[in-house]
C-alpha cells in the first residue's frame, strides 16, 4: 500500500527531512512511526499526502508512482485516503454532521446517501447525538473523534493520523488507539505518527522509527 | 503483491499503473464507487452547484454590512455610466425628431402665389439631391410655428401674417454635413420665386458633435468606473478567501479540487454583480422618475411635450446581465492564481 524506494527530502533551507528512506507497509498492516520531534515524521506523512515532494527516491501509494502524478491528479489521490490530525483541523462555523460529511461531498456522494454514511460514521465513533452541535461545544477527545470520522467517512483504503492522540489523557488515547485498530480489523491500512511510546509498546504492531530522518528500526 | 490486490488507493483518474501491479486489480470497492459516482455526475455537479450558490448567499446574511457597502459601490459604479448613456441616448431623440423635419428651408418671396408655389415644390421634389418636399404655406407655417416656436402668444398680438410660404426639403443624404448641402442649397436658390434658402443643419451639427462628445466622455467613464468595479470585486472576493484560508486548506487535504474551491468564490461574485445590477437599475428607473417631473415643466416653458422615456426592459436586463457577469470576471481574477496557492500545510 505504501511502499518509500530511496526517498530523501532536503528543505531549500538545508534541512535534512528524510534520509534514504526504504519500507513497505502491506495493505491491510497497521503500523506506527514514531521518533522525537523534528525526527521527519510529519515530513513522511506530507509525502504520502502529496503535500511535499521527495528531492530523490520515489513514493507508491496502491501501486500509483506519485512521481506521475501531476498537480491536477492529487485531489483524487487524496480522496482515497482519510487523514487525521492532532489539531483535528475542523471547520469551526458548520455543524459536526457538515463536517464529517466534507468529503462525501467533494467526491460527488448523492445527497441521499451522504446522511446515511456521516451517520454510519459518527455512531461508529459514538457521537451520533451530537451531530447538529458545533465543534467549539465538543471536548478535545469529542473533537478528535469528530476528525476520525471524517477520516473514514468515505471508507479510504488508507488512514493516516499524525499524532491523533497529542492532546487526550492516557485513557481518552488509548480509547482512540482501539479506534484505528478497529477500523485496521475491517482491512483498513493505518499509519500512525506518534511519540507516545508507552501507549504504543502496550499495542502489537509494526513500529518504524526515525531518529534524524533516517529509518533506525523497523519491527514489531 | 498482496496490497494490489484490491488497489484502492489508485487514483480514478490514472488507473494506469505499471502492468505488473495492476493485473489481478478488480478492486471491487473503487469500482463500485466509481460506478455509483458516474451514475449520478450531473445530479452530484448540479447538488455542489447548489451548495456553492446557498454559500454564497450565506455570505451575504452573514457579512451584511461589508457586502452591502461593496453592492452599493458596484451599484454606484454601474449606474453612473448607463445613466448618463440612458440621458444621451434621449436627448438624440430629441435631435433626431428635430433632424428629420428639415435640412433646407426654401423660402419663397411673397408674391408667389399658391399654384406657383406648389409647381416650385414639385420640380424641388424632381431634384436627385432632395427625398422630399414639403410645402408649407403662409397659414400653415404660422400655426406650426405658434405650436413650436414657444413664441405662439406673442404672434396672436400680431394683425398680419409675417411668415413667407416655405418650402421644406429633406435632401435624399445628409452625409457630409453643412458643406456638402451646399450645391443643392445654390440650385435651388437659383430658381425663380425663391427669397432665401437656409440649411437648418448647423445646429443640428453642433447638437450632434456636443452628443459625440458626451458619448465619448461617457464611455471613457464607463471604461474606468467597470476597472473600479473589477478592483472593488477582486478586493472583496481576496478578504474573502483570506478569512477562509483555513478552510481552503481542510478541504484541499480532503481531496477538493481548485474547481472546487473556486466555485463559492465565483458565486460569491455573481451574487453580488447581481443584486448591484438590480439595484442599479432601480435607482435608473427612480432617478428617471424624479428628473421627469423637472424636465417636464422645463419642455412646457417650450411648448413642448418631450419627456424622458423609462429604460426599456431589454436594456435594464442587458444591465443586470452585465453587472453579474462582471461580477464573475472580478471573482474570477481575484481566485485565479490565489487558490491554487493555498495549499495545506
Amino acid at each position: 500500500m505504501i511502499r518509500f524506494d530511496q526517498v530523501s527530502k532536503r528543505y531549500p533551507n538545508g534541512h535534512q527531512g528524510l534520509d534514504n528512506l526504504d519500507f513497505h507497509i502491506r495493505t491491510g498492516e497497521m503500523a506506527f512511526i514514531t521518533g522525537h520531534s523534528g525526527a521527519g515524521k510529519s515530513t513522511l506523512l506530507k509525502l504520502v499526502m502529496c503535500m511535499e515532494r521527495p528531492s530523490t527516491g520515489r513514493v507508491h501509494i496502491g501501486g500509483q508512482d506519485l512521481h506521475e502524478l501531476g498537480s491536477d491528479d492529487i485531489p483524487y489521490l487524496r480522496r482515497q485516503i482519510g487523514v487525521v490530525f492532532q489539531n483535528h483541523q475542523l471547520l469551526f462555523d458548520r455543524t459536526v454532521f457538515d463536517n464529517v460529511a466534507l468529503p462525501l461531498i467533494i467526491n460527488g456522494t448523492p445527497r441521499d446517501e451522504i446522511g446515511r454514511r456521516v451517520r454510519a460514521a459518527l455512531d461508529k465513533v459514538d457521537l451520533l447525538k451530537k451531530e447538529n452541535l458545533y465543534p467549539i461545544s465538543l471536548s478535545g477527545g469529542e473533537q478528535q473523534r469528530v476528525g476520525i470520522a471524517r477520516a473514514v467517512v468515505h471508507k479510504p483504503a488508507l488512514l493516516l493520523a499524525d499524532e491523533p492522540t497529542g492532546n487526550l489523557d492516557p485513557a481518552l488515547s488509548a480509547e482512540i488507539m482501539t479506534l484505528f485498530e478497529d477500523f485496521n480489523r475491517v482491512g483498513v491500512t493505518v499509519l500512525i505518527a506518534s511519540h507516545d511510546l508507552p501507549l504504543i509498546a502496550r499495542l502489537d504492531h509494526r513500529m518504524l522509527t526515525l531518529h534524524e530522518g533516517r529509518l533506525v528500526r523497523d519491527g514489531e | 503483491m498482496a496490497e494490489n490486490k484490491r488497489n484502492p488507493a489508485a487514483p480514478r483518474k490514472r488507473q494506469t499503473v505499471d502492468a505488473r501491479e495492476s493485473k489481478n486489480t478488480h478492486a471491487p470497492k473503487g469500482a463500485a464507487r466509481s460506478q455509483r459516482n458516474w451514475k449520478h455526475p450531473l445530479r452530484s455537479w448540479l447538488g455542489s452547484h447548489r451548495d456553492s450558490a446557498s454559500q454564497a448567499l450565506q455570505r451575504l446574511r452573514r457579512h451584511p454590512l461589508s457586502s452591502a457597502m461593496t453592492i452599493l459601490v458596484m451599484t454606484i459604479v454601474l449606474a453612473l455610466p448607463t445613466g448618463l448613456a440612458v440621458l444621451i441616448g434621449q436627448v438624440e431623440r430629441l435631435g433626431v425628431d428635430w433632424q428629420r423635419a428639415a435640412q433646407l428651408s426654401v423660402y419663397l418671396q411673397d408674391e408667389v402665389n399658391a399654384s406657383a408655389a406648389e409647381q416650385l415644390r414639385d420640380s424641388i421634389a424632381a431634384l436627385d439631391e432632395v427625398d422630399e418636399a414639403q410645402l408649407l404655406d403662409k397659414a400653415l407655417a404660422l400655426a406650426e410655428f405658434q405650436e413650436h416656436s414657444g413664441m405662439g402668444d406673442a404672434l396672436e398680438q400680431l394683425s398680419y401674417n409675417p411668415l413667407p410660404s416655405v418650402i421644406l426639403v429633406t435632401p435624399a443624404s445628409i452625409e457630409g454635413g453643412a458643406s456638402a448641402l451646399q450645391p443643392l442649397r445654390d440650385r435651388i436658390a437659383g430658381m425663380s420665386g425663391v427669397e432665401l434658402v437656409q440649411i437648418d443643419l448647423l445646429w443640428v451639427e453642433r447638437l450632434t458633435s456636443i452628443l459625440a462628445m458626451l458619448e465619448r466622455f461617457t464611455g471613457g467613464l464607463a471604461v474606468l468606473l467597470i476597472f473600479a468595479l473589477l478592483l472593488v470585486m477582486t478586493t472583496t472576493i481576496r478578504l474573502a478567501i483570506e478569512s477562509r484560508r483555513e478552510e481552503i486548506q481542510i478541504i484541499k487535504l480532503v481531496g477538493g479540487t481548485d474547481a472546487f474551491v473556486r466555485r463559492p468564490f465565483l458565486y460569491i461574485g455573481m451574487v453580488y454583480g447581481l443584486v448591484a445590477g438590480i439595484l442599479a437599475w432601480l435607482l435608473l428607473a427612480g432617478g428617471i422618475a424624479w428628473l421627469n417631473t423637472t424636465v417636464r415643466q422645463v419642455a412646457a416653458l417650450y411648448q413642448s411635450g418631450f419627456e424622458l422615456l423609462p429604460m426599456p426592459a431589454g436594456d435594464g436586463l442587458l444591465l443586470v446581465a452585465g453587472a453579474v457577469l462582471l461580477g464573475l470576471l472580478g471573482a474570477w481574477l481575484a481566485v485565479g492564481r490565489h487558490i491554487r496557492d493555498i495549499e495545506p500545510q
